[in-house]
Formats: structure tokens, sequence, C-alpha cells
């Protein structure tokens, strides 16, 4: 298989929804990584991360949301108005942030016909806040996505189900773990731009697959040749990004990008979902919350800085990218934080705060905000 | 109908500028480098022998980056006994830093301000104002001119160059004339509601039907704009010492308000304070000339 076979896979319409479609199968979109996927998968549909990748036209978004909303939330209504999505069968949101929630409460306001297409609409609530009583309430979220998706499925979604599909998601959390270690060496064999489009197809397509397809990249990354001609190693922070484009303008710059924490990153599938005896989806409930995922979780943002500094250390980073979208709800304040963390104090890893759309009309100004960043933290 | 004969006057033309330093009699011998600095309004070309500005031009930026910085770097030589074949590296930067056709590499102008800060005021600069054709930036930097962090405006002409310009034009002023006119006043103006050029031009024409001089409406936009790169240097914290580069270090009447503002003068030269880009871009060659052992690229 070639590398860009799976890249292919990072398209919006791949061939693998395609194949999927043709077999008569569901796919149900995602919005936020606070929706468990494996209840989903355990459904029998392909979950699918919705997103904005590529838009250069708002004219529906900028209708419904003003332009006083998130470009990436905007774009991301705009692909299912414009029907570039209209292969969804549904659309599972959370209310992950303010903005993301809008896309489905527009999208279901818009789309009058949602219900004649039978789709399948369901806005679930995750709690901001890692304790037992969230625990709780976001499980009662879980159970009724369980009963209804299962309803809409015609299957039973049972405890075995779900089981079986957080064996295969733990598995992929572990390969992009693997994916991400390659970056870790002095002359890393992947770019940042290209371990994006990896992990955007690992959220388009189906996991089986996309298990086979990178354990396969992976057997044979060794042979791909090392980038040593970087200027600095950089760590990007902030706002859902899932536009490699952006990425690239780093990249070409010199700054060769080693890490994130970001959600269309090591945000997505990383820690592991443990399954320790209780209620099934207790078990996930509590291993969705307690993740440090981005500055929602309002108690969990020491964990966050932390997991940042240890990124940091683990991946040899000289800089951090912290790239907010403008009237961004979630990362409007984190900068003002970072500065006060001990961790990221004493870690010393200078920062850069860099406004963005998900339009990608301001290269130029990234690109010279980017270069001058890494002429600064060049070694 | 005869034409009725009009001059006409472009009040926004500043004076292009050339200097050759009449210390540096040969420079033979020497490393020779240059930097050309080609930005949205103005490109300057400067020209160093082993680390000394040894002459520069400061030009117009025209609708072609590559024949301006042609223009420039010629007429920077001109008055020299230098061929281009004598320049040892040349470092272009700018936003038009790719379109140097004669460049060994490009470094951008954020670097290339503060290294030239450093050698128009002293090493004792730690904030750099760069007020340039259509952005401005807060630069931190140490005793060496490297940047320690920095901070770009928005993406538009509001409250910079261009719109002094725009200005000038509406108010049929020279540019030139701007900062001192400004202060002809009994009492500061409120500034302008808006910086936005567009907006700006519009509000100071209601301020001119309603009565206000010249000097009155001059004085509220340099004060509007001071009031905008203070508050781009409060964000990214005020360490002294402070200088000022690109066109608007010229403006007194910008100047003398952000100094007001933020209660801290800005270091003073005899060097033309435009010409930092280019000349830290000269200083960033010979650096990079020596770093990479006596060889261009």
């Amino acid at each position: 298989m070639s590398t860009e076979t799976l890249f292919e896979k990072a398209e919006l319409r791949n061939s693998s929804v395609t194949a999927w479609k043709e077999q008569g199968k569901k796919v149900i979109g995602t919005v936020c990584c606070h929706v468990p996927e494996e209840i989903l998968h355990a459904a029998g549909a392909m979950p699918y991360r919705l997103r904005a990748t590529g838009v250069t036209d708002l004219s529906e978004g900028d209708t419904w949301m003003s332009t006083f909303t998130c470009s990436y939330a905007r774009g991301t209504l705009q692909y299912l108005i414009d029907g570039t999505f209209d292969f969804m069968d549904g659309v599972v949101s959370s209310d992950g942030c303010l903005m993301a929630g809008r896309i489905f409460d527009n999208w279901k306001y818009v789309d009058g016909n949602a219900e004649k297409k039978e789709f399948y609409l369901k806005q679930i609530a995750a709690p901001r806040m890692y304790n037992e009583n969230a625990v709780g309430y976001y499980h009662d979220y879980l159970e009724q996505l369980r009963t209804e998706l299962g309803a809409y499925m015609g299957v039973e979604i049972t405890d075995e189900k779900i089981r079986a599909s957080v064996a295969l998601y733990n598995e992929t959390r572990r390969l992009i773990r693997e994916l991400y270690d390659l970056s870790k060496s002095d002359a890393p064999v992947i770019s940042g731009t290209e371990r994006l489009k990896l992990i955007l197809a690992a959220s388009s397509m189906p996991k089986e697959e996309y298990n086979e397809m990178l354990k396969d990249f992976l057997a044979k990354a060794g042979s791909r040749p090392p980038i040593s001609d970087y200027r600095a190693r950089i760590m990007l922070v902030g706002s859902a990004l899932d536009d490699p484009e952006y990425i690239k303008v780093i990249e070409d710059k010199g700054g060769l990008v080693v890490t994130d924490a970001l959600c269309f990153g090591t945000r997505y599938l990383w820690e592991p979902v443990e399954l320790e005896g209780e209620d099934v989806l207790t078990s996930i409930a509590r291993s969705y919350l307690k993740r440090p995922v981005c500055p929602r979780m309002v108690d969990l943002h020491d964990e966050f800085a932390d997991l940042i500094v240890k990124f940091c250390k683990d991946f040899q980073v000289d800089g951090i990218i912290y790239e907010r979208v403008k009237y961004c709800e979630i990362w409007g304040g984190e900068g003002l934080y970072f500065d006060a963390h001990q961790g990221m104090k004493e870690a010393g890893v200078p920062l850069i705060l860099l406004e963005r759309e998900e339009i990608m009309t301001n290269v130029g100004q990234l690109a010279v905000r980017a270069e001058a960043f890494i002429e600064m933290i060049e070694k | 109908m005869a034409d009725r004969n009009i001059e006409k006057v472009e009040y926004w033309r500043w004076e292009e500028s050339r200097w050759q330093n009449p210390e540096i009699t040969d420079w033979r011998g020497s490393l020779v480098t240059a930097g050309v600095d080609i930005g949205s309004t103005s490109t300057q070309a400067a020209i160093m022998a082993d680390g000394k500005l040894y002459a520069y031009a400061s030009i117009r930026t025209g609708s072609n980056s590559p024949s301006s910085a042609v223009d420039a770097m010629n007429w920077a030589l001109a008055g020299t006994d230098l061929t281009p074949e004598d320049l040892r590296y040349t470092v272009g930067t700018g936003y038009g830093r790719v379109n140097v056709p004669f460049a060994d590499s490009t470094v951008t102008e954020i670097t290339c301000h503060a290294k030239g800060a450093n050698y128009i005021y002293g090493p004792t600069v730690r904030t750099l104002l760069d007020m340039g054709g259509q952005d401005c930036k807060a630069i931190h930097c140490d005793e060496n001119g490297a940047v320690t962090s920095f901070m770009m405006n928005d993406k538009c002409a509001a409250g910079t160059g261009r719109g002094m310009e725009v200005i000038a034009n509406l108010l049929a002023v020279h540019v030139e004339d701007i900062g001192e006119m400004s202060f002809r006043i009994d009492a500061e103006p409120p500034p302008v509601s808006s910086i936005c050029v567009i907006f700006a031009k519009t509000e100071a024409t209601n301020l001119m039907r309603s009565g206000w001089s010249k000097e009155k409406v001059l004085a509220a936009y340099c004060h509007a704009m001071a009031l905008r790169v203070a508050r781009l240097l409060e964000r990214n914290e005020m360490r002294l010492d402070f200088a000022i580069t690109g066109g608007i270090a010229k403006n007194s009447g910008v100047v003398k308000r952000i100094e007001r503002l933020i209660g801290a003068e800005a270091l003073r030269t005899d060097y033309d304070a435009q010409i930092a880009g280019a000349l830290g871009a000269a200083l960033m060659g010979k650096a990079l000339y020596e770093k990479k052992g006596g060889k261009p690229r």
C-alpha cells in the first residue's frame, strides 16, 4: 500500500466512505471529540468526524451563524448545508464548545428535510468537569445515545459489542501513539503535515481498515527518508485544526511540527478507554471525561498544561505555536493561563499566539509570523 | 470649455533619499554585504562594509517588487565604485523578501528590524516598535539585537504609514509636515474613533465640514494611531530602552503621542530609522556569510 493511498483517506469524500456507502451502510457524523465513537461503531455505523477542511466558501455558514462565530464551525455547517457531506445518515454532536454546538442546532433548523431523509440527530451533553456527578450525567446521555441509535440502526447495542469496539479503538490509539513516536527522534521520518493527514484519515474511515493501513505504514516507516533539514521543532496547541495546509506553511519555513495538543491530533484518540469492571458506559464516560483534551475541561487545566510540558520534553520541542481560531470560545484566554503555569514557566519553551481563520486567506501573514518565530528559536 | 490649469500634487509622496558614508573611502579588503527591504510601501537597499553602514537608498515600492529591489540597489551602488558582483552576500527582507532577484537568502523583517535597531540605537534597546507601511510590530530584543518575542498588528493598513499617506492626500498636507502641524492646536482633541483607513477618511471629512482645522484633524488622527500602537506595546509588555523604526518614526506627531501614552521616551538617532530593516538584513548577510564559511547560500 502506498502512502498516497492512506493520504487519500484524509479527503472528505474518500474511497473508504464511497465503498462503505455502496454497501448500503450508514455514516454518522460527529461533532467534537467528546462523542464516544465506540458507541456508534458498536451500532454498525461508521463514525465520521465532521470538519471544514479546505472550505473556501462560507456563505451558508455566515448566513446562519454570523461572522462573529468561529470559522471552523461555520465551515462545517457550510459543508452540511451545501451537500459536501451528503453521504451522512445522521449527526451526533456534543456541546464540546458553544460554537460547535451551534453547528448541530443550525443544521437541524436549516435542513427541514432531515426528518424525511430519516436522519438520526442527537445532541449529548458532555460536562466540563471531571467528577463522579459529571461521569453519571454524561453516562445518562451515552445511555440515551445507545438506546436511540440502536433503534435507528435496528440493532441492539450490547455491552459486548461496545467492549469489542473499545478494543478496536484502543488499538487505533496505540497505533496513533506509535505514529507520534516517529517524531521523537532527531530526524523524524514524517512531517507534521503528513501526520495530520493520517489523523484526518482516522476520523474519516472505518477503524478496522485504518488500523491495518496504519500498521502497514508504521512497518515501512523506517524506509522513509529522515527529515533533518528543519530549523526548529514545533509543537502546535490551540483550536481545532483540520487543515494540513496550515501546518505546511509552517513547515515550508523550516518549523517541523513534531507534536501537538490538538483535537485533530494527539487529543483525538490517545489515552486508552479503560474498562474497569464497572458498567461499560460508565467506564467510557470516565475515560472520555478525565482526558486533558482542551481548556473546555475547567478542572483539568493543570493536567492539560502538564501534558504540554511533557510533550515538549518527549519531542524535544523548541517552540510552541498557539493557534487560535478567531472567536474561539474555548481557547480565548489560555495564553494568560500558560504564562502563569509553573511547569510551563520552568520549561521555558517560547510560545507565540497566532490567530487564524478556517479559510486560508492569510498565508502570507502566517508565513512571516511563523518564519520570524522560527528565526527567534532556531539554535 | 477650456480645462482649468490645476497642478496635481501628490501630498503623500515622501522624499526618496540616498546616503553614502563619507568616512568610508575604500571598501577594498572589506566584507561587503547588502540588505534589501521590500516593504508594502517603501523599499530600501543598504550596503555595509565590514558591518559598517556604507550606503543606502530608500525609494517607493512600485508595482513590481523585483524591479523596486533592483532600482533601490542600483541607486545605493551609484556613487560608490562597487558593482553588484562586489556584494558578497545579500539578504532580502520585508513582505517582498522573496522577490529580491539577487538575494542569497531571505530573513523576516522582524529579525532584521531588531538587528538594525541594535545598530542604529545601540545595544540597550529592549522594546522596538516598527511602524511600517501596512503593519506594525512590537518586538523585544536582547543586547545583540536578537528577537526574544514579538507581536504584530492585524491585517490591514489601519494606523500605519499608508493610512497616514491617505490622510495627507485627503487634507492636502504634505505627509512630511503632518507631525509638526498636528501640534499647532490649542488643546489635544479626542482621537478619531476609527483608524480604519476607510472610516477615518469619512470621519476626517465630516470633522472638516463641522469646522475643525486641518491641524486639529491631524492631531486627532495621530492621537488615534498612537493609541493603537500603545495598546500593541502594552500587550507585548514595555521594556526599556524603547525605540521606533519604520517610516512613522519620522512623524513626530505620532512618536510624541506614543511617548506620552506609554510614559517613556523613544531613543533618538541621526540615522534614517526607515532603513533599519535593510540595514539589519545586511548585518544578517554578514553573519550568514561568516557562518557558512565565506560561501553564499
